[in-house]
């Protein structure tokens, strides 16, 4: 039987010898990746700037930002950062580099041309925000067409770069030289089929309406419910890489691996795609005429949807704190602090953990069958999935890029001191944003509205929330972009220089860790999260009872 | 055959039993759920064909480090 290799000090010299056509593949990914994160924090920007007044810009204007925001970051940059790092990590489960590089570098084509299509449909025409509902350009098919071009494209290269990384991940068991893939190598291999997946429900999603685009089909009349399909895999998905790349970053920076062994992990891994299909009901509960027995049965279902989340935070969390402890740490926190803190990546995923703990709790309000007609209307929606989007995921890829590429490039990080406070503010800043939006939804702001005042009709709080909601807004996109520069930082060819570690990192793997000793943190955590779910479902509740309305959805997920 | 092969086949299976699922629902539109989870569990019937197909004949070198 084989065994995987122990990870730390490993990672950054497998990339490091990569042959440079692969290396040259995943810096280019990375650069694009990081550019299309660029471009999306500016628009978010803008718009949270003219939502709160601080700008003036013409609703049409603003609803482009809008669209270029929500297409740019939640589409581009989470799926080729999700590509380059499912490549590079593929790349180096073996000695030999990538296999089908033609087929993922026409993958990585596919994506570029996608996104060129993309913005140029978002800047023409009525801007169709990223969901491209057709019904919007039903005056405007050769609109629609070049929008829906782009995402055709995107959906085309989520199944070819996925399936480089798996005939990668293949090869030693073909050329009989592993009999069995290792947890990671299991994890990619899985992540890679759901990507896969996913790229074919963007086409089953926008081929309908490219056809009436050009004239070969009838208008798509089922737009909102294919659309679902996609959301709820491109929900899944980037959590499922988040908490991956958690388990290959905290062996990278610290050692430490699974105390529950290899196989477990695997079983972890699984529970993400046999959960996926049967929790995705709960994005159907705006739908005015669904059944309640759906809304039950979807309400139950979930409850199942953090559960490989949870399960996989716990593993990770549970096996650091018994090496740490094997290593001399004490106390209920005093282990926190022997961890690598100076290492950026580091306090990435350290602060994604903490966001992803407020995304939860408000994310099971969310998807309540009672609540979701009441509250997926308002600005709860961005000032919760804000938690996941920038907080978890977002940190954790640029966490995972700030360890690939300057192992790739021979490279050092920009600034790596003030790289490492940045994570934080990010933070800060997203709780100002989050608190605020969140408040805001609970007290009826709408989203996707660009001036809240409705010529003061409503009330002057509302403007007020915005206003915090924008000042959060800017320290998140300050300390995002700077974070990212500081990443890109490695691609600047005079910045090259001798073969560079992963940074700040304690060695763990040598020790055995102590399964005698308490590692409390993770479990109260987890308690803490369903305290809070408790906590802000009651209060949704109270503030639903206290209306003079009845909630009936809209469709507008 | 290994954990490998026989936790990807219960994603196939899972899937399968979901699109059905789907694909027989008395309510709603729900027939593009039921291809998307179908393709997806065709395609992890494929995964772990190749899992299968491509396990070692004899036994591999301990990859020790």
């Amino acid at each position: 039987m084989t065994h995987e290799r122990p990870m730390a000090g490993t990672y950054a010299q497998r990339l490091s010898a990569l042959p440079s056509g692969d290396r040259r593949l995943l810096s280019s990914m990375a650069g694009a990746a990081l550019a299309t994160l660029a471009l999306g924090i500016l628009g978010g920007l803008m718009t949270a700037l003219a939502r709160a007044g601080f700008v003036a810009i013409v609703p049409e204007t603003a609803y482009r930002l809008l669209t270029v925001h929500g297409v740019s970051t939640f589409f581009y940059w989470l799926y080729l950062a999700q590509a380059a790092l499912l490549l590079g990590f593929a790349a180096i489960e073996d000695t030999n580099g990538l296999a089908w590089r033609r087929v993922a570098w026409t993958g990585f084509l596919a994506i570029i041309a996608g996104f060129v299509f993309s913005m140029a449909g978002s800047h023409m025409g009525t801007p169709l925000l990223y969901d491209g509902a057709p019904d919007l350009a039903a005056d405007e098919p050769r609109m629609l067409l070049l929008f829906n071009l782009g995402y055709l494209l995107l959906g085309v290269a989520l199944m070819l770069l996925p399936t480089a990384a798996i005939a990668t991940l293949l090869a030693p068991r073909r050329e009989g030289r592993r009999d069995r893939l290792s947890a990671v190598g299991f994890a990619l291999f899985a992540w890679a089929g759901f990507l896969i997946v996913s790229g074919f429900a963007a086409v089953y999603a926008f081929l309908p309406g490219t056809l009436w685009a050009l004239g070969l089909a009838d208008f798509p009349t089922t737009h909102s419910t294919n659309w679902h399909i996609l959301l709820h895999n491109m929900h899944y998905l980037p959590l499922m890489a988040t908490v991956l790349m958690w388990y290959v970053l905290v062996q990278l920076l610290t050692g430490a691996n699974s105390i529950f062994g290899e196989r477990f992990s695997k079983l972890v891994f699984t529970m993400y795609l046999v959960f996926v299909p049967p929790t995705s009901l709960y994005h159907m509960f705006l739908e005015p005429d669904l059944p309640g027995i759906i809304v039950t049965a979807g309400s139950i279902l979930s409850l199942l949807v953090s559960v490989p989340t949870l399960t996989a935070f716990l593993v990770i969390v549970m096996s650091v704190e018994r090496h740490a402890r094997a290593n001399g740490a004490s106390g209920f926190f005093g282990w926190l602090g022997y961890l690598p803190w100076r290492n950026p990546a580091m306090t990435a995923i350290g602060a994604a953990a903490i966001n992803l703990a407020f995304g939860l709790v408000f994310a099971f309000v969310l998807i309540q069958g009672e609540l979701a007609p009441l509250l997926s209307d308002t600005f709860f929606v961005p000032g919760y999935f804000h938690f996941f989007t920038v907080g978890t995921v977002s940190l954790t890829l640029l966490a995972a890029l700030a360890v690939m590429l300057p192992a790739l490039r021979n490279a050092e990080l920009g600034r790596p001191s003030l790289l490492r406070v940045m994570p934080w503010l990010a933070t800060a800043g997203l709780l100002i944003f989050g608190g605020a939006g969140v408040a805001a939804g609970y007290l009826g702001v709408p989203r996707r509205v660009v001036e809240v005042g409705y010529g003061d009709a409503t009330p002057p709080f509302w403007r007020s929330l915005m206003t915090f909601v924008a000042a959060g807004g800017i320290l998140m996109a300050v300390a995002l972009l700077i974070f990212a520069l500081g990443v890109a930082a490695t691609l600047l060819p005079w910045r090259r220089t001798s073969p560079r570690s992963a940074g700040p990192t304690v060695d763990w793997s040598f020790s055995q860790p102590r399964l005698d000793a308490a590692a409390w943190l993770g479990p109260a955590s987890v308690l803490a999260i369903v305290a809070g779910m408790y906590l802000f479902t009651a209060i949704g509740f109270e503030l639903m009872q206290s209306l003079p309305i009845i909630a009936s959805g809209g469709g507008g997920h | 055959m290994n954990e490998d092969f026989w936790l990807v086949l219960t994603v196939a299976a899972v899937w399968a039993l979901l699109a059905a699922v789907y694909a027989l629902a008395p309510w709603g539109d729900m027939i593009g759920y039921a291809r998307v989870w179908g393709f997806g569990s065709l395609l992890f019937l494929a995964l772990a064909a190749l899992l299968f197909q491509h396990r070692p004949r004899h036994r591999p070198k301990e990859d020790t480090p």
